[in-house]
């Protein structure tokens, strides 16, 4: 069946990025921990930022997955993309999640407070939080079929062009958030910069090895589903006669 | 021509059957209205602060009873197999979305007029010129929230829990849209002068544009094909 070979292969793939997760995941905690100088005025706490931008950047390369997949789903009709949009979506928010722990952690030492609702960043994050987190909602809530994946399609369309729309709406507010890149150039020093570079590269081994291994579950359960209906068609045209139009003619009489 | 007049039938017609019934139209109303006042009550009434908040509480008051109306839109022409009817018809799968779209926007604008002139009363507004900018952000906004709106009624008609699915759809996505209203909102009735008025006016444009666009390509993959 073709969905499990893609599966085997999803896997296959997956097992392959095991190795160069772990190194690279060993890789960034020295980087961010050892390698990396302590930062002048906030001290240790500074460190948690390689983590939280690495997935920060990562998590929009989710939701941009969940953006084409549902283009192409709309353009060739292949379940497929609706699969890789799925799980492009669940990964895409639970590192969105890790971004806004991570942030009110080093948000609670350096502007003494949890939430700074006056920071345009954390409130768009917020809001991406909660578009993708409905879009999940909305996906549990249908049935599988042509129409769930369709509106799902156009909903994780839809989602897409609302960030470059949230972002341009909360700056129009003020900002206090750090920023760290200013056309073009880094406010870094070079060890950090090297930190931030390998903990962005950790995070997105991570991206592809959760999305091939739920993309392969997603297959699976497809063509588990699909060998269970195969079944019940064969037992149908073999017992149609006796049993079952017995019971059919029983639940009409009722 | 043929596209104009066919979106102001579908416009039309909506209005039409809203009009025999006006259920929507009576509950829109009342949940506004009473919005308005809990909110009043929940903060010191009359008070300084409750002032200040007011223009939130004004949008509040708009965006609730207004799933009221765009939950209703779809759902009637789901329940009676009434959308097969414009399915069917030589309508392009665009002018079919404007034209709910404008049913929806027309009916939320009908109501919001209304509230609006409640929220004015209830907080105590002085009758200005004033009154004409919140008009223009009210349209504005409005037609934001029945945009968006309007394509997610659509894929939740099907759907038994389409009431609670359609608000946690609509309202992730048209966060900018209250964003900016309640703030523009604030500084028309609250502040002493404009100063954010033009971009956060330009910015409402743009996300209406955005939108409209958006649900004008895409309805073609919600709505049967």
């Amino acid at each position: 069946m073709k969905s499990l070979d893609n599966a085997r292969r999803c896997l296959r793939i997956s097992s392959a990025l095991m190795a160069p997760l772990a190194l690279g995941f060993v890789i960034a905690l020295w980087a961010a921990f050892i390698h990396a100088p302590r930062e002048r005025e906030m001290g240790e706490v500074q460190r948690i930022f390689y983590f939280h931008v690495g997935a920060a950047w990562n998590f929009y390369v989710c939701f941009f997955i969940v953006f084409v997949a549902g283009i192409l789903y709309l353009w060739k009709r292949k379940r497929i993309w609706d699969q890789i949009a799925a799980s492009a979506a669940e990964i895409g928010l639970m590192l969105t999640t890790v971004t806004l722990l991570t942030g009110i952690l080093w948000a609670r030492p350096i502007w003494n407070t949890w939430w700074p609702w006056g920071d345009p960043r954390v409130t768009s994050v917020l809001v991406l939080w909660l578009i993708y987190a409905a879009y999940l909602i909305f996906r549990s809530s249908m049935p599988d079929g042509e129409k769930k994946f369709k509106y799902c399609a156009v909903f994780g369309i839809i989602g897409f062009l609302d960030i470059p729309v949230v972002h341009m709406s909360i700056r129009i507010w003020r900002s206090i958030h750090p920023v760290v890149i200013e056309g073009g150039k880094m406010n870094l020093e070079g060890p950090m910069i090297a930190a931030l570079f390998i903990a962005v590269g950790a995070f997105t081994i991570l991206v592809a090895v959760l999305l091939c291994l739920r993309l392969a579950q997603r297959l699976q359960s497809a063509a588990a589903a699909e060998m269970m209906l195969e079944d019940l068609s064969d037992y149908e045209e073999e017992d149609a006669s006796a049993g079952l139009r017995e019971a059919a003619a029983g639940r009409v009489s009722e | 021509m043929k596209h104009l007049s066919q979106l102001w039938t579908l416009a039309i017609k909506d209005l039409r059957i809203e009009y025999r019934s006006r259920h929507a139209f009576r509950n829109t109303l009342f949940f506004g209205l009473l919005i308005l006042i809990i909110f009043q009550v929940a903060f010191e009434p009359g008070s300084q602060a409750t002032r200040e908040a007011s223009p939130g509480i004004l949008w509040v008051a708009l965006l609730f009873p207004g799933m009221i109306r765009l939950n209703q839109s779809f759902q009637m022409e789901t329940e009676e197999s009434s959308l097969y009817g414009i399915v069917l018809s030589p309508v392009d799968r665009g002018i079919f979305f404007l034209g709910k779209f404008l049913g929806n926007w027309l009916f939320l604008l009908l109501t919001g007029l209304i509230t609006t002139a409640a929220f004015l009363i209830f907080f105590n507004f002085p009758v200005s010129q004033r009154l004409l900018l919140l008009a223009i952000v009210v349209v504005m906004g409005l037609a934001g929230f029945a945009a968006v709106g309007t394509v997610m009624a659509a894929m939740v008609a099907a759907s038994p829990s389409r009431e609670v699915l359609l608000s946690i759809l609509v309202f992730p996505i048209i966060f900018p849209v209250i964003l900016a209203a309640v703030q523009v909102s604030q500084e028309v009735l609250v502040r002493e002068e404009l100063t954010a008025f033009g971009p956060w006016l330009r910015f409402l444009a743009v996300f209406d544009v955005v939108y409209l666009a958006t649900g004008f390509l895409v309805f073609e993959y919600v709505v049967g094909e």
